[in-house]
């Protein structure tokens, strides 16, 4: 009974996104998926979806160092992503909405990229959902998160905790000092209130082309994009693109907090989504730095956590000079699920080479 | 329990496993027909081994050529209480344990079991575990887990192919029957000195896991295998995966010919695993993406017979950096010794608590051993220095969860009854008393 009534709500949602037609319970779509098909002939770049999607805000709290708000969407299609390769999920009849923990650290506001948080949903001391360990995402309108589609018997009140484990030792400053951390939510999963979540077509005509949805700026959480070349520290040495994604390369003086030193420079590697400047983790990167001929770094470059170049990539150099050749060869893209209109993007990525 | 005419015998024995108690057991005698397995020795003690974890020698081999795991289980979780356990109890517990020993002939079809104690239950002797003893308290053994400690005294592990094997064992030991298999069974039962603390049940094999997928953590729609021996899908303990039970048995000490049983209670969430991933992708995960780019893995991998052919996946950081993601099995493959990995797997499939699990039952010389392999699974360094994430494309961590962890000490057969901290101290002690 839970169930039929369920499928007949979220065939509701779809009907309301696609047509207006608020309020057309029961009104039988064929597939599965609610959403609109998918925007034919899409570019190998970040494109403009077929629509964009509002969010619900609910809980918000701080705990060790992390902050987290519980937002949710209804359920909705993306990509999980194993090497190059993508595989779609689509919206199964159960779900009952998309939970999305925004976990961030809560001095820099950086979302840690070297965490998996794990959620439990309970209901009255029963489990409803155990041990679920979002994917790591990214969206047009909220950057990097956690999220996934999940199922909820029926509408009410919830408990939603979310575990956030230590996390790896390439963080810098406050962040290193942030071990773990736990959340409890009250999660007021009321299906009406979901149905009045925006659902915004995008005009057929921009559909498929280059371009990104507008960010989703969410009240006292922290909007998380990559710094503008303006505002990383260091000297700015230019700019580089692969597979759609921009690359800006900057060098530190003292790379003491990067495990060199202070004689020594640190190569930061900062890759953004166009458009909104989203940070990029979960990618393995490696380098070559050479001057006249002569190789000065083969190596990774490995991810880090640092208070004011972000979620970046780098290496420790003795010293980086105008003119240096580098290449930036991508090893394995973002391992990070995509949702529409990043899951073409990001995957095919050639070597790309900078003069800096 | 209802007798309804609908469910099949088999089902109904799996799921009569689950519940246990007198009833379930009689109700699944009544069902007919009775199984037909040989009783045991008049005295256990004269012909079974001193090891009481030497199962491979009693069980069959597959087609594939790999152990037969015995396909019902049940592990009874007791304690013990305050003080120390005196003769008149020893005498109970080895009664107990002989009297099902003496129905069932020890095989597969027939009852497996041991019992196994934990440093909780050691704690209360004055005398330290000898040195050759390694069995710390369990502790969290990643950065992203929160296990409870399974803090009870000891555990009795039944392992059979009959369901009604491993519950009529089960009453035998609680003192509910008089007789079991045809024997007269002792009046002696561990309850008499232990408590119940839990009960916890099990399977393994082809086939059980689908019969056992309407829990959660399992999608509504049956992904699993119809033939898998496990939820996810996948045969785990190939031969070739498995090491000698001379390499995890203690070999030094009043406990040599014991080993050390390290038990982890993991729920499973397949949904991700089953509706979001692909075969290709399960096959990376669980293997390495080199078998899945292949197609080395057909179905649950019986095609593997007994080797997982390990050796072709290269090094999983370099697999983790090339790939974007390492396989579970390729992540272990550095902690062998000898081309053999140095844990013996006897896990098994749950659905205690109405959810997929993994009792993950696994035997070794010391805890250490445990700890070493659980670390190579954990592939921190593999996370830090690819696009591999702390959980995500990082083996199967994505959709395992460890709730508890536990450490026991398995005696040798000798020892099996409450047995002192030092047996060697105890006997001189003891010698000493005497000769005052």
């Amino acid at each position: 009974m839970r169930k039929r009534s369920r499928r007949a709500f979220l065939a509701g949602v779809g009907a309301t996104g696609v047509g207006g037609l608020t309020g057309c319970l029961g009104f039988e779509l064929e597939s599965s998926s609610l959403e609109p098909s998918l925007v034919e002939n899409r570019p190998d770049a970040v494109y403009l979806p077929t629509h964009t999607e509002g969010m619900a805000m609910g809980e918000m709290g701080s705990d060790g160092g992390y902050s987290c708000a519980l937002t949710y969407s209804y359920p909705h299609r993306f990509w999980t992503v194993t090497g190059s390769d993508t595989a779609q999920v689509e919206v199964e009849s159960d779900d009952a909405l998309h939970l999305m923990p925004v976990v961030w650290h809560s001095e820099t506001g950086i979302v840690p990229s070297d965490v998996s948080p794990r959620v439990d949903v309970t209901q009255d001391g029963e489990s409803i959902v155990d041990g679920l360990n979002p994917w790591p995402m990214l969206a047009q309108q909220m950057g990097y998160h956690f999220g996934d589609n999940i199922e909820l018997p029926e509408a009410g009140e919830y408990t939603v905790t979310v575990s956030v484990g230590a996390g790896g030792d390439r963080r810098t400053g406050p962040l290193a000092d942030t071990g773990a951390a736990e959340f409890e939510f009250t999660l007021d999963y009321q299906p009406s209130e979901l149905r009045d979540l925006p659902f915004e077509d995008i005009a057929e005509a921009r559909q498929g082309t280059h371009g990104a949805a507008e960010p989703m700026q969410m009240k006292m959480v922290p909007m998380m994009q990559a710094p503008t070349a303006d505002d990383l520290p260091g000297t700015v040495r230019g700019t580089t693109e692969s597979g759609d994604a921009q690359f800006v390369v900057t060098t530190l003086d003292d790379a003491t907090r990067f495990g060199g030193d202070e004689g020594q420079q640190y190569l930061a590697v900062s890759p953004r989504t166009p458009y909104n400047r989203f940070p990029l983790p979960q990618m393995s990167l490696s380098a070559t730095l050479s001057r006249d001929g002569e190789t000065r770094l083969d190596g990774y470059l490995n991810e880090w956590l640092d208070p004011d170049l972000g979620i970046h990539y780098g290496a420790v150099v003795d010293s980086v000079a105008a003119g240096d050749d580098l290449t930036i060869a991508v090893d394995s893209p973002p391992q990070i699920s995509r949702h529409e209109g990043y899951e073409t993007a990001f995957l095919s990525m050639p070597e790309t080479t900078l003069t800096l | 329990m209802s007798d309804s005419p609908g469910i099949d015998r088999r089902a109904f024995v799996k799921s009569a496993v689950a519940i246990g108690g007198a009833a379930a057991l009689s109700a699944c005698l009544d069902r007919g027909p009775s199984i037909d397995v040989p009783r045991g020795p008049e005295e256990p003690a004269a012909t079974f081994p001193e090891r009481q974890h030497a199962w491979n020698a009693a069980l069959p081999t597959t087609d594939a050529g790999n152990n037969h795991h015995p396909r019902h289980r049940v592990l009874l979780a007791l304690d013990y209480g305050d003080g120390t356990p005196t003769a008149a109890e020893r005498e109970t517990v080895e009664a107990a344990l002989a009297g099902v020993e003496r129905a069932y002939e020890r095989s597969a079809a027939g009852l497996l079991l041991t019992i196994s104690y934990s440093p909780y239950y050691f704690e209360r002797f004055d005398d330290d575990l000898p040195e050759s003893v390694d069995l710390p308290e369990p502790a969290a053994l990643s950065s992203f887990e929160d296990p409870d400690a399974d803090a009870v005294d000891a555990i009795v592990h039944l392992a059979s192919d009959h369901g009604e094997v491993v519950m009529g064992a089960e009453e035998a030991l609680k003192g509910e029957l008089g007789e079991l298999n045809g024997v007269s069974q002792p009046d002696a039962a561990l309850t008499d000195v232990f408590s119940l603390d839990e009960r916890r049940t099990g399977f393994v094999g082809d086939g059980l896991p689908a019969e056992n997928q309407d829990v959660d953590g399992v999608p509504d729609d049956g992904p699993v295998p119809e033939d898998a021996p496990m939820y996810m899908g996948f045969e785990s303990a190939l031969d070739g995966n498995q090491p000698p039970e001379d390499r995890v048995t203690i070999q030094q000490g009043p406990f040599a010919g014991g080993t050390t049983q390290q038990l982890s209670m993991l729920t499973l969430n397949l949904t991700q695993w089953y509706e979001q991933d692909t075969r290709d992708q399960r096959v990376s995960k669980m293997f390495c993406p080199h078998h899945a780019q292949n197609d080395l893995v057909e179905d649950a991998g019986e095609n593997l017979g007994t080797d997982p052919q390990m050796d072709d996946c290269g090094d999983p950081i370099e697999t983790a950096r090339r790939e974007g993601v390492v396989g579970h099995s390729q992540k272990m493959v550095e902690v062998r010794e000898d081309d053999t990995p140095i844990i013996l797997r006897r896990d098994f499939d749950s659905t205690d608590r109405d959810h997929a699990g993994l009792h993950f039952l696994s035997l070794q010389r010391t805890i250490t051993d445990f700890v070493t392999t659980r670390e190579a699974m954990n592939g921190e360094q593999i996370d830090s220095d690819s696009a591999v994430g702390q959980r995500t494309n990082n083996g199967i961590l994505q959709y395992i969860n460890t709730v508890r962890r536990g450490n026991f000490l398995l005696p040798p057969r000798s020892l099996r009854a409450l047995p002192p901290a030092n047996p060697r101290a105890t006997v001189a002690e003891n010698a000493e008393v005497a000769n005052a």
